[in-house]
Order: C-alpha cells, then structure tokens, then sequence
C-alpha cells in the first residue's frame, strides 16, 4: 500500500460516510455541506486517478452548487432562516427499495464485468485531450451557448422579480386592505419620518 | 475557529503564481474552487455561530459574494482565451507582449471587485460589518477572531498576487529579477484595494444587486465577447 492508495481509501471513507449522514440530519444547512464534504472526497479521488480537471472542477462546481442549494432551500421552504428543524427524506418506502435495487445493480455490473487494462503515455496532456474529446471544435458554439444560456436565465429572473407578493416591486410593496377600498392592512408607515422617536 | 483556519489555508494555496509552488495544468480552476470554498466558509461561518448577527451577515454575503464570483471566473476565462491554457504560468508567459490589463481593459477592475468582495472589506463588507454588530464576526473573540481577520487579510493578498499575474504580466518586466516585479506589482494592487476600501462607501444590499445582476454582469459578457474575439 502506498501513499495513493492510504489517501485513496480515507477519501472514500469520507465521501461514502458524509454522503450517508446526509440522510440523517434534520437540517437543510447541514445536509447540503455534508453532501458537498461527499462530493469534495470524490473530486479528490478523482485527482488521485490522474483527472486533475475533473476533480478540480466537481469541488468548484458543487461548492457553489450545494451553497445555491442551501440559499434556495432556505429562501423557499417556510422555514425561517433554515433554523426549524426538519425531516429531510421522503417516500421511504420507494427511496429504499430503489436505494438497494441501483446498488445491488452497480455492484452486480462491477463484479461481472473484466475491466482491459489500457495503460496510455504518462506524458499525455490529459487536460487538453479530454477538452478536444468533449467538444472537438465546436468550442466556440459551446461557449456562446452557455454565455447566451446565463444572459436568458438572468434576463428571465429579472422579468419575472418584478411582479411581487403585493405588486410591483417598483411601486414599493403595499399590502391589500382587508375591506374593500379601506387602508392598506398591516402597520402604517410613521406620518412624521424623521421624528419617529420622541421620547414622552 | 476550525472555519477560520480553513479560510487561511485556503487563501494561502494560490501563492503558486510566478516562480511556482505548486504548478497545475488547471491552475484558473484551482482558484475558482478557492473562490467557492471561501464563499461556503464564511457562510458557515456566520452560520455556525448560531445567532442572529452572524446569520445575517452569512446570508448577505452569499447573496453578493456569488454572483461576484461569478463576474471573476468570467475574467479569468477571458484571460485564459489568448494563453489557451489553463495553467497560470502560460498566461503570464502570453502577456509577454502585450499585458492582459490594455488587451482585456475591463479584466483588472473588476477583478478587484472580487477582492473586495472575498475579503468583505469596504464597500462590500455585507458580512461583518459594523451596522449588524461584526456579522459573521460577531460571536467570535481572541485567537479564533485574530486568524480570522489574518485569513481575511491573507485573502485580499492573495487575490492580488492573483490579478498581478493574470492582468498585469506577473513576474514579467525589464531591470529587475522577476520575484520582484511579482512582489511590486502586488503591493501596488493591494494599496489601490485598500484605497477602495477606504474611498468607497457601502450601498444598500438589494441595490448592490441590482448593480451587480444588471450592469456588471452585462459588462463581463461583453468583455468575454471582446477577449474572444481578440484571440479568434
């Protein structure tokens, strides 16, 4: 066993434990950081296994992803501040069975098959023949594709912000009033702005 | 405490520029991770203090510091066009012609809004600032709080050795040995983000969104557009 090999089975220690306890936790925070200390573990193995851009990029890619994830969930589940304590799994039943059937599958498809060992050139330059094995020479539209794809999304986001909970967000958010045509419900704006602390 | 000493590793890693620590094929991809890590960090470090001031601070920040992040790794793309590399040395070795900072004119400044960003410092300090107590700050006294205003610190360096090499050539330049070119050209960065910090004042978060999603982002579109037709 060498040094590869010792990191290698503490990487997938992690990953696999961490992946795990994602399931556990009854916090959204919590269960979206342990599935990217998962994901790190694998990003790592996969430097190990020589894929340097690979590897690197899943950490980037889902540290972002689970700190997206993790706002979201808070932003939209009624639970404020992600702080309530939460059931994070659901159908348990189906979750299960599916869990043991893809597993049992993959592992099945592990043992059968006879893996060739193919060992290429130690001094190929992985990173840029991976690039050319993925997008050829359509760099250019994959490129524009994805700047164009993000300008729409934001584009999108923003069109479709501006309708608020109580109208428009420009207009300022006013609630509706409880009878029809009476003042706005909820508590008035101070009349006196600026003298909206005198003491008695 | 563990979150702090995980945010100046982090920001120490990417000294690997010039005479190079450590040389990776995937250099730019490298920082961008250092980038995502630093954003996850804080937040859980605001996060895990369990109280109110650190909470907010913690969400503020993520809501500016992403897509900041975002507007950065579209320079660092654009600055990646010319050298067809990933790699940081062969980005430097492109600009020796020409630097980054007159080909790509919009790369530098705002890149260095990302250090302002990643370091919460001025008018990007949305997480520990003084209006909700220290922020994601506030919980944390004595050894844990000194390397954690280390880390910042160590952050804001790093991303100006970072902008040194990608915008302004590096370790290139004439007369002097090329460490030093790296060492002068990163303090003269680190005194323009600190007179930033100092000059700039702090606008509202939901403005500084607006700011960033409707002007900034456009503009690094347009940059990555100029970057790649310079290079076609």
């Amino acid at each position: 066993m060498n040094v590869i090999d010792i990191a290698f089975w503490i990487f997938a220690a992690i990953a696999v434990i961490s992946g795990w306890r994602v399931f556990c936790t009854d916090s959204m925070v919590r269960a979206s950081f342990l599935l990217l200390l998962s994901f790190i573990a694998v990003g790592l193995i996969m430097v190990l296994l020589n894929a340097p851009y690979l590897g690197i990029a899943t950490v980037f890619m889902m540290a972002v992803e689970m700190m997206v994830m993790a706002l979201f969930m808070v932003m939209f589940m009624m639970n404020p501040a992600g702080l309530n304590p939460m059931m994070m799994v659901h159908q348990h039943r189906f979750s299960i069975a599916a869990g043991v059937f893809v597993f049992a599958t993959l592992t099945g498809l592990i043992c059968v098959t006879r893996f060739t060992s193919n060992p290429v050139d130690p001094g190929l330059d992985s990173v840029a023949s991976l690039g050319k094995e993925l997008l050829g020479n359509s760099m250019l539209i994959f490129e524009t594709a994805g700047v164009t794809l993000l300008a729409t999304m934001v584009a999108s986001v923003i069109l479709s912000s501006r309708s608020g909970r109580f109208g428009t967000a420009d207009t300022g958010a006013v609630p509706p009033p409880l009878e029809p045509g009476g003042e706005p419900a909820g508590r008035q704006p101070e009349q006196h702005s600026g003298h909206a602390h005198h003491h008695h | 405490m563990y979150a702090a000493l995980a945010g100046s590793g982090v920001a120490i890693v990417p000294f690997s520029s010039a005479s190079v620590l450590a040389d990776l094929e995937v250099g730019i991809v490298w920082w961008g991770a250092v980038e995502a890590l630093t954003v996850v960090v804080v937040f859980l470090h605001g996060w895990s203090a369990n109280a109110q001031f650190g909470l907010i601070g913690a969400y503020r920040y993520v809501a500016i510091g992403l897509p900041v992040m975002l507007i950065s790794m579209f320079m660092l793309i654009a600055a990646a066009l010319p050298a067809e590399s990933l790699a940081l040395p062969q980005i430097v070795e492109s600009q020796r012609g020409l630097w980054n900072v007159i080909r790509q004119p919009l790369g530098l400044p705002l890149f260095l809004l990302l250090g302002l960003s990643l370091s919460f410092r001025g008018p990007f300090n949305y997480a520990d600032s003084a209006d909700i107590a220290g922020g994601t700050a506030a919980e944390v006294s004595g050894a844990p709080r000194l390397v954690w205003e280390f880390a910042r610190l160590a952050m804001l360096t790093a991303v100006a050795a970072m902008a040194a090499s990608v915008f302004l050539g590096g370790y290139l330049g004439p007369w002097l040995p090329g460490p030093a070119w790296l060492v002068l050209k990163t303090a003269t960065l680190l005194l323009v983000l600190v007179c930033l910090t100092e000059q700039l004042a702090r606008i509202s978060p939901s403005r500084m969104m607006t700011l960033i999603w409707t002007t900034l982002l456009p503009l690094s579109f347009l940059h990555l557009v100029w970057a790649g037709v310079l290079a076609l």
